[in-house]
């Protein structure tokens, strides 16, 4: 056991330049992207409106519930139900600032095609979401 | 054992760098950057313990022929239910969880999987709570069912591209 705790405390120290350097990067993104300037993004019609809060919601961080608080206040604007499901999903499964972390562990290809693939996966599960709801009613 | 490297120092400098040259012009803000940063490490110290623990159990229970039974290249539909499974149950940011993934690959573990695991982290069960109360039972259940099926989906369209390409 002493053997494997070693070598899971070496796997972890291994990659702590790159954590650092992820929060980091996700201070100056608390600090420089603020909800309130988020809310001011929206506003068009639905589309644009999901196209904005998939890329918002990619490059924003900090803990899901955030993005549950903010998507409430945007509700109360009167932002489409498209874009709040993007805007959440895309906060939880896309990390434009994690890219860098995500491409030095996992290799380049794999980061690059996995983003892609969540970003037409994001805007595709909020259209179906809100079809299938709107065809349950 | 592998013999011990750091990962990342370039891009740790990078973002020492990008600081120092922000505080020049915008002290205040860098200021406020840097104590969130030490309150999100604060925060983040529970989650990782709970990778080193994690990592340290893999590593004397979970042996490579494991893996490859389990989320190898045979591991059939059992594979992705263990990758919806522990996607949905992991805790933490998406990073802390990249040292983990990068082992269980290396052990033989499949890149479908660890696309599925990845999105299928997007259903927390803590935070469905929100979600029914924002927008509903209905939309809370669809919008669940359907991310899981994108993570499957896209799992099997990685491979296919990489079928395609490689």
């Amino acid at each position: 056991m002493n053997e494997a705790f070693k070598k899971a405390l070496l796997g972890f120290f291994s990659m702590s330049p790159l954590l650092l350097g992820t929060i980091g990067l996700v201070g100056l993104m608390q600090v420089y992207v603020t909800p309130e300037m988020i809310k001011t993004l929206f506003g068009y019609d639905s589309f644009s409106d999901t196209l904005i809060a998939t890329f918002v919601g990619g490059i924003s961080v900090g803990q899901g519930i955030i993005s549950y608080v903010i998507a409430g206040e945007l509700q109360e604007q009167g932002v489409s139900l498209f874009a709040l499901a993007a805007f959440i999903l895309s906060w939880v499964t896309l990390g434009f600032v994690q890219l860098p972390a995500e491409a030095a562990m996992l290799g380049m290809r794999f980061t690059i095609i996995r983003n892609l693939l969540a970003l037409f996966g994001t805007i595709a599960v909020s259209y179906l979401t809100v079809l299938t709801l709107g065809l349950l009613k | 054992m592998k013999k011990f490297q750091y990962k990342g120092l370039k891009v740790l400098l990078f973002i020492v760098a990008l600081y120092c040259l922000l505080a020049l012009f915008d002290p205040e803000k860098i200021l406020i950057a840097t104590t969130t940063d030490f309150k999100i490490f604060y925060s983040l110290i529970p989650i990782f313990i709970l990778i080193i623990f994690i990592s340290s159990l893999i590593n004397y229970f979970v042996k490579p022929k494991h893996i490859v039974n389990h989320i190898g290249e045979d591991s059939g539909v059992k594979g992705i239910f263990y990758a919806i499974a522990s996607g949905i149950l992991s805790h933490g940011p998406l990073y802390m969880w990249y040292g983990i993934l990068k082992e269980m690959r290396e052990s033989g573990a499949k890149e479908k999987l660890l696309i599925i695991f990845l999105y299928a982290r997007a259903v927390k069960l803590p935070l469905l709570v929100f979600m029914i109360d924002l927008f509903g039972l209905a939309f809370t259940i669809i919008m669940t069912l359907f991310t899981l099926l994108a993570s499957v989906i896209q799992g099997h369209l990685y491979e296919f591209i990489n079928k395609k390409t490689l």
